[in-house]
């Protein structure tokens, strides 16, 4: 088909436009990996001694793990020796009161994004909502806006690391307690040396007033960017969380190890939705991010819920399995995703569904699209508990393939042990049905519309669950993705 | 040393390399072959069973007997147009015009899909086993059924090789006589010549505390076509590798199994299909049903190898779990390296339709009855696939049986 042969070529012309490097002063650590370097990280954060010998711990047990190899991606190891474990922007003061005393390179860099770091002009036009930011800029958080706001409603949002001098009874009592030290080589890897990342506290039947949103963005050249995200719900709680992340152009491989825990107590709720739209290289597969995340979400008490939505587009290579718990009676678990892969980018991505209580469900909505030399593999384990009585789940992974060159791959595990259990796994793999570009033609599209349309289509099922706030951004992301490369 | 006999020395050593595999396979994961490591010694083989009454008897056909792995001539009839070939035949300095084509069936490579160590093992010390080969053109015009019975340690490996265009239909009935722990390691390879058609069923029925592992390997060339059944209702642990490869355009292969479980049984199919040829179709349906503590285990594996344009792909798989204590556990998995293809799978964990319960209590059947009813149809719906009515029909009695209620309802069978 012509119009797959256009996509094609314009997906392997499609250039990051999001790639260039704000040029400021870092603050950076010497490479290298030891115990030294955690006590220094320790110290740049003021952290409590506690917390330096959690991070001791991990380390040791790190140093006896060895990377996994049993994801279907193929990459050159890192040296976790030649990376730099900390690196700060030189202009930041404590905690900026305003944004006049921020680096006005910086909010260059997030204009020329579209990030609405401006208080919420921007944004104004989507839905005149709030939404809180807590920009980090490679590892410091450097603005945090609608403060004031959150503490009326008891909401605590800060970076961790203030989370840690100021709240060290919560971070004691839920850090680890979900990905724990010990969980996997690069969790372990992250709890050692994490620098910064967001912390989220909603209290007892609090219904967040705003949606929360952190935007990453990795700068200086051989930085490894280690966020650690920690959200807890208590009982009865509300909260709908963005996170978003772009990256500039460079040639290095650079690793990302981030950890996302998320505690939902009794009635209690989280939205986690992602955008990733890291560097993925070149179209050789030069440079890039690996992108190897943790996230996990335990659903502690009844009736909980977590819903977990990612729109996957960048990143050289992408490891990453958002997991639900589903300890609490009736509780629920969702993930949907879009993952688009080109090039030579690779991504081995999915989700775990653990279920423990009575009445739990899930709902898995797994879309991928892979083209040029691209390899992408959905990976999934829906596990169903002895005691899991009418436990539900249903899934449904569907891969669009462009071009010939291209894999999509399908492992989905499933464990049940109870009777009352009921389960449904779906998958279809194919490529943009002629028919279907027929039918689009003759009512009068354009080859490259009627494309645009049956891609669309294809992520309908989690574009519509994107917060409203997100799905401009997730948009403007396929736009780029996709829709661009075939106009 | 001939090419069998280098052969089975070059297996030997793989086996010794490799060993068992261990739960840190993946492969292997979810069954312990560990279980298996005091069952592969082979004594002398115990000929003198009486196998009066085994098997289906009403079965019209061809005819060979197996007994603790060595083939009972006085039992076994074999049509005249086929050619047999005993291991012990293809072992001698013979000379055989047709060795090299043969020698193809007991080859083993580490590299291939699912390779393990059993599968080595076997190839280095089968006792027995057939070689039949079907000529060019021809139609065996009953089916082949090969009855292996056992109650020791037993090594089997036969060779399936049907000429261009051949058809044929065979019957594997496993079944263990007695209660002794032992293990069955058998091993079918098959070779499909253009627009060949054959027809295989696996019939597992061995003892409560017999372990079976089996490794099912089809090599499939033009437009060939292969069904197989895989039944599984006895033996403590199961395991069989069924690998298909459709190595040629217009090849199709439908696979179909079902297992019944009970007890503290564990069966594992892992199937694999390798799509390398354009215009290839593959279909598969597994339903397993069980029971009591029975761990149930089905990994399928599609894969769609570059260049296999048009293929089409599409696997389901059911289970209804009976009891608490029960499990499965299954992976459909997909690996395309290729745009033009149609693949799907499904895979469903469940229990019976409350809608269909209803319907057939409010026509005066009791729970317990209705349950066993919808079970059976389920389980059945594999079995509508297989041609020859007398097997199914064996199976399905003998299907019916292991349900938890199933010898009261054996009137609503039918005949």
């Amino acid at each position: 088909m012509a119009s797959n042969e256009a996509i094609q070529k314009d997906l392997e012309a499609r250039e990051y436009d999001a790639g260039f490097v704000t040029d400021i002063e870092s603050d950076t650590l010497p490479p290298g990996l030891n115990e030294d370097v955690i006590r220094q990280i320790s110290a740049i954060k003021k952290e409590p001694e506690w917390m330096l010998n959690w991070r001791l711990e991990a380390y040791q047990h790190w140093l006896t793990m060895e990377e996994p190899t049993w994801a279907a991606v193929d990459y050159t190891p890192t040296d976790y020796q030649s990376i730099s474990y900390y690196s700060a922007p030189k202009s930041d003061k404590d905690a900026p009161e305003s944004l006049d005393d921020i680096d006005p390179k910086l909010i260059e860099t997030y204009e020329k994004l579209g990030i609405p770091l401006r208080e919420q002009k921007m944004l104004a036009g989507i839905k005149g909502s709030n939404v809180a930011v807590d920009a980090v800029f490679d590892s410091v958080s450097v603005a945090t806006t609608f403060k004031k706001k959150l503490t009326e409603a008891g909401v605590i949002f800060c970076p961790i690391s203030e989370a840690i001098r100021e709240h060290p009874e919560l971070v004691k009592q839920y850090l680890g307690s979900v990905v724990p030290q010990q969980d996997n080589f690069f969790a372990a890897l992250n709890c050692a040396v994490f620098t910064d990342g967001s912390f989220v506290y909603i209290p007892k039947g609090v219904r967040c007033p705003m949606e929360l949103s952190t935007y990453f963005r990795i700068n200086a050249l051989n930085t490894g960017q280690f966020e650690r995200t920690l959200i807890i719900a208590d009982e009865g709680a509300h909260v709908s969380y963005l996170e978003g992340c772009t990256a500039p152009m460079r040639d290095e491989n650079q690793l990302h190890a981030a950890v996302v825990e998320l505690v939902v107590l009794a009635d209690a709720e989280i939205k986690y939705a992602t955008v990733q739209n890291w560097y993925p290289g070149d179209e050789n597969g030069v440079g890039g991010i690996y992108n190897f995340v943790t996230k996990r979400a335990d659903c502690r008490g009844d009736r909980s819920k977590v819903s977990w939505t990612q729109v996957e587009t960048g990143s050289a290579i992408t490891w990453k399995y958002p997991s639900c718990i589903l300890r609490g009676d009736g509780s629920r678990g969702e993930f949907y995703s879009v993952a688009v892969t080109t090039h030579c980018q690779q991504a081995d991505t999915g989700t775990k569904m653990i279920h423990l209580g009575k009445n739990t469900s899930s709902t898995i909505i797994s879309k991928g699209i892979s083209a040029g030399r691209a390899q992408q593999s959905y990976r999934g384990l829906v596990r169903m508990g002895k005691n899991a009585d009418n436990a539900r789940n249903y899934t449904q992974c569907d891969s669009l393939l462009l071009g010939d060159q291209c894999g999509a791959h399908t492992f989905p595990y499933v464990e049940v042990k109870n009777p009352t259990a009921t389960l449904e796994h779906e998958a279809t793999t194919s490529k943009i049905g002629e028919d279907q570009l027929f039918y689009c033609q003759q009512r009068g599209l354009s080859e490259e519309d009627a494309v645009n349309m049956i891609v669309n289509g294809f992520c309908k099922d989690v574009f519509d669950v994107l917060p409203m706030e997100f799905a401009v951004e997730a948009n403007r992301l396929m736009e780029v993705s996709l829709e661009g490369s075939v106009g | 040393m001939n090419l069998i006999q280098q052969t089975r020395q070059d297996a030997l050593a793989l086996f010794e390399k490799v060993g068992l595999p261990s739960k840190r396979d993946e492969d292997w994961k979810y069954t312990d072959a560990s279980r298996l490591a005091d069952l592969l010694e082979l004594g002398e083989a115990d000929t003198s069973l009486n196998i009066e009454g085994l098997g289906i008897t009403d079965l019209d056909a061809y005819r060979m007997v197996f007994i603790n792995g060595m083939l009972n001539e006085p039992q076994s009839n074999l049509p005249a147009d086929v050619r047999m070939v005993s291991l012990a035949d293809l072992q001698s300095d013979v000379a055989d015009e047709d060795r090299e084509d043969l020698a193809q069936l007991f080859k083993i490579s580490g590299d291939e899909p699912l390779f393990n160590g059993l599968m080595a093992l076997n190839a280095a010390v089968a006792t027995g086993g057939a070689a039949v080969c079907l000529a060019d053109n021809s139609v065996l015009d009953k089916p082949l059924y090969i009855l292996q019975v056992s109650n020791q340690n037993n090594v089997l490996r036969h060779g399936l090789m049907l000429g261009v265009n051949a058809q044929a239909q065979v019957i594997e009935h496993f079944i263990s006589t007695g209660e002794a722990h032992a293990l069955s390691n058998c091993v079918t390879a098959v070779i499909l010549k253009a627009g060949a058609s054959l027809e295989h069923t696996r019939l597992q029925q061995e003892g409560k505390k017999q372990s079976h592992v089996a490794r099912v390997e089809v090599k499939q060339l033009r437009d060939s076509s292969y069904t197989f059944h895989g039944v599984e209702l006895g033996g403590i642990l199961s395991r069989t590798d069924l690998v298909v490869s459709l190595s040629e355009q217009g090849a199709s292969c439908n696979l179909n199994g079902l297992f019944v479980l009970d007890g503290r049984q564990h069966v594992d199919h892992h199937t694999r299909v390798d799509h390398k040829a354009p215009h290839c179709i593959s279909r598969e349906n597994y339903r397993t049903v069980l029971d009591a503590r029975s761990h149930g285990v089905f990994n399928g594996k599609v894969v769609v190898h570059k260049g296999a344009v048009k293929t089409d792909s599409s696997q389901s798989n059911g289970n209804i779990l009976l009891s608490k204590h029960a499990q499965i556990d299954t992976k459909p998995e997909l690996e395309i390296y290729n745009d033009d293809v149609k693949c799907a799978h499904g895979a469903t964990v469940g229990q019976l339709d409350d809608k269909q319960l209803f319907y057939l209590r409010s026509r005066g059947i009791s729970e317990a009855a209705a349950q066993e009813l919808l079970t059976f149809a389920f389980a059945d719906e594999v079995l509508a696939a297989m041609s020859n009515q007398v097997v199914r029909s064996y199976v399905e009695k003998e299907a019916f049986a292991k349900l938890p209620h199933g010898a009261d309802l054996d009137g609503l069978l039918g005949e």
